[in-house]
């Protein structure tokens, strides 16, 4: 019995969804103004597992077309907060908008870390994502979209992985592209002054369309601060 | 500043991926993350039974008492259960097998197992140790005894009820359950790792940096192995082998056949005590102190469906030290297995 079972991904599934935690920065495009075009972020929420972030995002007022470029740092929870993070850097940028409706494109980078006893592994990947929404000044509402490629990663086991299970397995960089995932949801919020409260969540899909993750759900609750 | 910044940038992207370039390495190439299995390393022992090719090696005379050792999972392997291989020393003639899809036996996609239908159970595994035993057994009186941990005790138990006639002895190390329910309830509890904990985050983290489809057995069966080396609620802490341990290490995990069976089972919900109540021979009860999820009640519930049994309680170890700790095996677990043999 040295695997995980249905019932304890369903179980870590329920979990998360009921607790309505919930990932990257979500913004309300009716609500920003060149008088305040420092955005920092911090969140909690799962995604691959119980997650707690911080980001910055800086404004840039391209007329009908503004976007925010910066970055997140989320780690999981674990009793070695330092052994596995993500740092995503990029864009977000207003593409087109109708009235109240707004369609938005996401494009960043990622390196990301994963440790245990077994092995380190250090990835470099992309995160493409759109949303369209309808946004008001006090709250918004919309739907996203997007792809996660892990484009390249490098393996470096432990001298315990290889006295115990596997004596020859080959260090490096592993490329082609090593996994992908695809994600859906919701996301909304409530803009206060210099605040937005923001909410996320979603499902995960492997790139075949077929296979999910052990924990096949995102989510994030996280709060915005307009500097 | 700019200029510098843009060619500091360009220095990093380029060193990044002229390295990675260097020489491309696969994730589902056989032999790079995991072992090659029996069908691409022709010097692995194996024999091949119920259509299957095995990864499979026996010590002892061949025409003395057979043990036949039955690996946990399902999708686990033989290696853990090596300190067994000194019976041989005392006489008896040891059997290790990988089951179908597990360890370096050959792998079968998931819709095969799922295709097996309402009888799968007894069509992969039940059939299975039916052709190991008679691959190995080369007469007609040589007697057999099934020793069997976790899944392979479950396995052991269905097999014995089957064919009561044809076990003389009956092994068996913390079957977590026999009947469905009583499986579900023993991996749920033996699983339950908090939700901030280190173990349950490494397990789902390691999604996003690899990916397999549904029957890329490299790539499965490495993160399943990544996953299942410890664990600290069964009292896991890692083999022991000692001079048993073969002379080189490759251990892998079985993780299609763990999802099938898992599906399998949900959808037959399996009685693997059932027609045991036939089996009049004494079968060894064996369970552990460190296992947590192992407590003497439920050890009490289980062992309630052997008819005739002895219940040894092995203190100190967990769920697979019973055979995984040279030390403890040397000690109490071998001559307890012997004396219980020399009983019957």
């Amino acid at each position: 019995m040295k695997t995980f079972t249905i019932k304890s991904i369903i179980l870590i599934a329920a979990i998360s969804f009921f607790q309505n935690k919930i990932a990257a920065q979500v913004i309300n495009w009716k609500n920003i103004s060149k008088q305040n075009k420092h955005l920092l972020n911090v969140n909690v929420g799962a995604e691959y597992g119980v997650t707690a972030g911080l980001g910055y995002h800086h404004l840039i007022p391209v007329k009908k077309f503004p976007i925010w470029i910066g970055g997140e740092f989320s780690t999981p929870g674990g009793n070695k907060p330092a052994d596995d993070f993500k740092v995503r850097l990029g864009a977000q940028i207003k593409i087109a908008a109708f009235n109240n409706f707004q369609f938005s494109a996401r494009v960043q980078g990622i390196s990301r870390r994963f440790q245990n006893q077994s092995v380190t592994l250090f990835n470099f990947g992309s995160d493409f994502a759109g949303t369209l929404g309808y946004y008001r000044k006090h709250w918004f509402l919309g739907a996203e979209a997007g792809f996660d490629k892990a484009i390249v990663t490098h393996f470096k086991h432990s001298d315990w992985y290889k006295e115990n299970i596997y004596f020859n397995v080959q260090d490096g960089w592993y490329e082609p592209a090593t996994g992908g995932n695809f994600y859906y949801g919701l996301q909304g919020g409530y803009s206060m002054k210099k605040v937005d409260i923001t909410l996320k969540a979603g499902k995960l899909l492997q790139e075949d369309f077929k296979s999910q993750p052990l924990l096949p759900f995102y989510g994030q609750l996280g709060v915005n601060f307009r500097l | 500043m700019k200029k510098s910044f843009g060619i500091y940038l360009a220095f990093i992207i380029f060193s990044v991926f002229s390295s990675s370039c260097t020489k491309e390495r696969y994730i589902d190439e056989p032999g790079n993350l995991v072992p090659k299995t029996v069908m691409e390393d022709e010097t692995l022992p194996s024999i091949t039974v119920n259509g299957a090719k095995l990864h499979s090696e026996a010590f002892g005379p061949e025409d003395s008492t057979l043990i036949i050792c039955i690996h946990g999972g399902p999708g686990g392997d033989y290696r853990y259960m090596l300190n067994c291989k000194t019976l041989a020393t005392k006489g008896y003639r040891v059997v290790f097998y990988d089951q179908r899809g597990a360890g370096l036996s050959q792998r079968f996609s998931k819709s095969w197992y799922k295709s097996q239908g309402s009888d799968a159970i007894n069509k992969i595994f039940y059939d299975e140790l039916k052709g190991v035993i008679a691959h190995y057994k080369i007469a007609a009186s040589q007697k057999v005894i099934l020793l069997g941990q976790s899944w392979g005790a479950m396995l052991a138990t269905g097999y014995t009820g089957k064919y009561p006639n044809e076990i003389n002895g009956l092994i068996v190390a913390e079957p977590g359950g026999l009947k469905w329910d009583d499986v579900v309830d023993y991996i749920s509890e033996s699983r339950s790792f908090k939700l901030w904990s280190e173990t349950l985050n490494d397990a789902t983290y390691i999604d996003q940096f690899m990916t397999g489809k549904e029957d890329q057995h490299e790539i499965l069966d490495y993160k399943a192995g990544l996953m299942g080396s410890t664990n600290a609620i069964v009292g896991d802490v890692g083999s022991d082998l000692g001079n048993n341990a073969p002379s080189f290490v490759a251990s892998r995990s079985g993780a299609v056949v763990n999802a099938a069976s898992y599906e399998l089972g949900q959808d037959t919900k399996p009685d693997f005590s059932a027609g045991i109540n036939n089996f009049s021979t004494k079968t060894l009860f064996i369970y552990s102190s460190n296992n947590k999820a192992y407590p003497d009640s439920w050890a009490t519930k289980i062992s309630s469906a052997y008819p005739n049994k002895e219940i040894f309680k092995a203190l100190g170890v967990g769920h697979s030290g019973m055979l995984d700790q040279v030390d403890f095996w040397t000690t109490t677990m071998e001559p307890k297995i012997i004396s219980y043999i020399q009983s019957l």
